[in-house]
């Protein structure tokens, strides 16, 4: 092995080894180790352990590859260095931390943690352990680089599963008991972790699955048309059928708690697609859209509570029209003075409209209107005129936000393939070429403004009536930032990976709702990894993903387009 | 090559009839700051006609390109077009009137896909606003395809092969790019065209297809075409009429066998030594 390698291994193992002596630090990996995904054998903070060094030994390949793949010969004993680097690292901090107090300045640094990482069998095993469970580690995600795509996708698939369906163990028993098969549930699960025997069979059958789908690279509808032998036309329908009686059963058969995550994923996604517009398809960067979003909120509870100043009490429906009217005002008077400014001086500007929209709402100025601090209390739910649904009850609220989705997704999924949409990016690229080219860039940059602004306040009036009180509070920066990661994440500009990245981003969070604290930790590095990793986003528009990966085999990029053919986003496989 | 040279060049003929010329160019100045760019220049672009518009660098050339396409404003005088002062309009009125045209460094929508610009470039002539995307009208679908097809048809027209369709502009050969940016500018329906250094950066043989294309353009689908032009092979082959321009005056005007014996244009290309 070359000496460069070896470098670049020791230093790709000293970097995730000094990573997870920050996690320690910090009480992230104490946190964690509450959890667990195998009951009595595997709680998470050690899936994270393992998770690091396969990914140690991955990049201690991939850092070192320029030009051909490296060898088998050559790659194992660089992972293996990595991952043991990496472990030796840890365990070299266990020791300090057993031997000097260092508590005194990392105060959540707790002797438990230290016990956590060295798997409670003193700093001699666990040193022991960490080192050549390191190095094995580092070996195994070698291998997998190596390996052809199938089998590491295999493992992957498999080894992912498990930890999320043990981390969303409650809505799968609960929609398992749910069903009548409660006694499946109790197979599986065992006080909300994953059972051996259960987390194997998820496995084999993840594993199966992958296997089975090898070759399917194509879109669902290419395979189910062939399958069925139908008209292209006739399968999407069918589809379209089948997801939405899915979306509309699904609360009653997942519970409570699910339901009311899935209705605040449902908000964020509606952000997501109205900051879509704005950021994605017209480019320009808003880093106050959460100003929208308390606009919605305020109207709807000036408009519907008792207790607003208007103690008007109206039907939400009734007066959604005219919160609809006045977000698309306020898109246009935000947007307006905006107008000339471009990239870093948008985002700054917006930024601060953002906050000034949330400190008006705070003020003792306007606190006849909105109470300020004390928030606007007693919003009633979105019930139907004359009737008693749909109440609060997350079961039934989660039906309008989805209504509101899909209406959403429909709307951006027009305008993206549109004129407006094509004048929109036209301008995202180069305004002054899209004036020349005959569009009017000021109109088209307050049409997304002002679509945008109708999205977000649309989100903001459901939260209202979804929680029934608001607070200024409610309507900090981090709304922006969320509604922003969640675009990132899914992949600028498409509709589906918006969807996706709301799920992953507001959905799964909500599962692990005890490291709450540690949530913008997450966000951090999940966002530095995508960028890294896959900075076309988890379901990337077609455009989108060529545009990152210029150098990949071209001639498959015109297979991935047998399915773009028909203008529905293509969801190709990972193939980054 | 196809082109006729025009009988009897209207040279130094006050062309008072806006009938006769698509573009009229009266007295324009155009200053930045100390520097002018543009002095007193007067000029017009007969209908059909292919002109030129030579001058070394940094004659304010590009910078009349742009007065005329409503990128600059001129400081004083007044560009007409079609009849219609054009003087004060945005870039996007201007473009809606009929003027298209092209970059000296292409600028294409370089993250979009081939036949989403020259789709872009057909905009001014849709009529689909933004409601009735999202009702998702039928005429919206027509139209739509209406483009497609239309775009579809520019592409083959400039030589673009269908099957770099999907592209991403940037990805696209540097000839294909600059014929795509051509196709752009015609999507819109142009009645005059405005070509900057088309063939720059070009090898011999494909400058020679270009300047074929160039002639065609007018002959088949009947535009005006105004050219800036280094390659005085090109220029001389094609234009009907040369303007020559330096130091943002303009110095000579007619045809290219006038313009090739003009003692003011040798010495501005040249120096003062080449005329004595």
């Amino acid at each position: 092995m070359n000496r460069d390698g070896m470098l670049s291994a020791v230093r790709v193992g000293a970097i995730a080894g000094i990573c997870m002596v920050f996690a320690i630090t910090i009480g992230f990996v104490e946190a964690v180790s509450r959890r667990e995904v195998l009951r009595d054998v595997l709680p998470l903070s050690t899936v994270l352990l393992l998770i690091v060094g396969v990914i140690t030994g991955v990049l201690a390949v991939r850092t070192s590859t320029r030009g051909p793949e490296p060898t088998m010969g050559a790659a194992l004993p660089r992972g293996v260095i990595a991952g043991a680097v990496a472990g030796a690292i840890i365990a070299a901090y266990a020791l300090l931390a057993e031997s000097v107090d260092l508590r005194a300045v990392f105060t959540n640094l707790s002797p438990s943690a230290i016990e956590t990482v060295t798997f409670d069998q003193g700093i001699g095993v666990g040193a022991l352990i960490l080192v050549i469970g390191g190095a094995a580690l580092g070996a195994l995600g070698a291998i997998l680089r190596l390996l052809p795509p199938l089998p590491t996708r295999m493992v992957i698939a498999a080894g992912l599963t498990v930890v999320v369906l043990s981390i969303m163990e409650q809505v799968f028993r609960v929609m398992l008991s749910e069903l009548g098969l409660g006694a499946v549930g109790s197979l599986f699960y065992s006080s909300g972790a994953l059972t051996l025997l259960g987390a194997l069979i998820i496995a084999v059958v993840t594993a199966a699955l992958v296997w089975l789908a090898r070759a399917r690279r194509s879109p669902v509808r290419a395979q189910l048309a062939r399958v069925t032998g139908r008209p292209d036309r006739r399968t999407s329908l069918l589809l379209y059928v089948l997801v939405g009686a899915a979306l509309l059963i699904l609360p009653q058969i997942v519970g409570r708690f699910p339901s009311d995550v899935l209705g605040t994923a449902g908000l964020y996604i509606l952000l997501g697609l109205g900051l879509n517009i704005v950021v994605g398809y017209a480019g320009l960067l808003d880093l106050g859209y959460v100003a929208f979003y308390a606009i919605g909120s305020y109207s709807i509870a000036m408009l519907t509570s008792p207790q607003s100043f208007l103690a008007l009490e109206l039907n939400f429906w009734l007066v959604l029209p005219l919160v609809i009217l006045l977000a698309a005002i306020a898109g246009i008077v935000i947007g307006a003075p905006v107008l000339r400014l471009r990239g870093d001086y948008l985002a700054i500007v917006t930024l601060g409209f953002g906050e000034i929209v949330r400190l008006l709402f705070l003020s003792d100025w306007l606190k006849e209107f909105t109470n300020a601090g004390q928030g606007i209390l007693g919003i009633p739910p979105p019930t139907l005129p004359g009737l008693e649904f749909p109440g609060r009850d997350p079961q039934e609220i989660y039906y309008p936000i989805l209504l509101a989705c899909v209406l959403a997704a429909i709307v951006a999924y027009r305008l993206a393939n549109s004129r407006v949409g094509r004048a929109w990016n036209a301008m995202r690229e180069d305004e002054s070429v899209a004036e020349a080219t005959g569009i009017n860039t000021t109109n088209y940059k307050l049409l997304a403004f002002a679509l945008g602004a109708v999205f977000g306040c649309l989100s903001g009036a459901l939260f209202a009536a979804k929680i029934g009180s608001i607070f200024p509070h409610s309507f900090e920066i981090l709304v922006s930032i969320t509604a922003l990661a969640v675009i990132i994440l899914g992949g600028m500009g498409s509709i589906p990976g918006v969807i996706v990245g709301g799920l992953v981003l507001v959905g799964l969070p909500e599962f692990l709702r005890e490291f709450d604290e540690y949530r913008l930790l997450v966000y951090g590095a999940v966002l530095v990894a995508m960028m890294l990793l896959r900075p076309e986003g988890l379901v990337p528009s077609a455009t989108r993903q060529r545009e990152l990966h210029e150098a990949d085999d071209p001639d498959d990029q015109y297979d991935a387009d047998a399915g773009a053919e028909t203008g529905e986003p293509v969801i190709t496989g990972a193939r980054a | 090559m196809s082109v006729q040279p025009v009988p009897d060049p209207v040279i130094d003929a006050p062309a008072t009839e806006s009938g006769d010329n698509l573009v009229e160019v009266r007295n324009l100045n155009k200053t930045f700051g100390g520097l002018v760019a543009n002095r007193n220049v007067d000029f017009s672009i007969p209908r059909r006609g292919i002109v030129s518009l030579i001058g070394p660098n940094g004659a304010g050339k590009t910078t009349l390109f742009n007065q005329i396409s409503g990128y600059y404003q001129p400081t004083s005088g007044s560009i007409t077009f079609d009849g219609v002062n054009i003087v004060g309009l945005a870039p996007n009125d201007v473009a809606e009137l009929g003027i298209g045209r092209t970059y000296q460094n292409i600028r294409l929508f370089a993250d979009m896909t081939v036949l989403a610009n020259v789709m872009v470039g057909r905009h001014a002539r849709l009529k689909s606003q933004w409601y009735e995307v999202i009702l998702g009208l039928r005429k919206v679908r027509e139209e739509e395809d209406a483009t497609r097809a239309h775009a579809r048809r520019l592409l083959e027209l400039v030589g673009v092969p269908r099957r770099y369709e999907r592209e991403l502009a940037k990805h696209l050969p540097y000839g294909e790019q600059r014929r795509l940016e051509v196709a752009r500018a015609l999507a819109s329906d142009p009645k005059l065209l405005l070509l900057d250094e088309p063939t720059a950066g070009m090898n011999p043989g494909e400058t020679a297809r270009m300047t074929e294309f160039i002639g065609q353009l007018r002959a088949d689908l009947g535009l005006t075409i105004l050219l800036i032009e280094h390659d005085m092979k090109v220029v001389m082959g094609v234009s009907e009429r040369i303007t020559v321009l330096d130091h943002g005056e303009k110095i000579a005007e007619g045809s290219p066998e006038e313009i090739r014996t003009n003692p003011l244009v040798i010495e501005a290309y040249l120096g003062k030594q080449a005329t004595a």
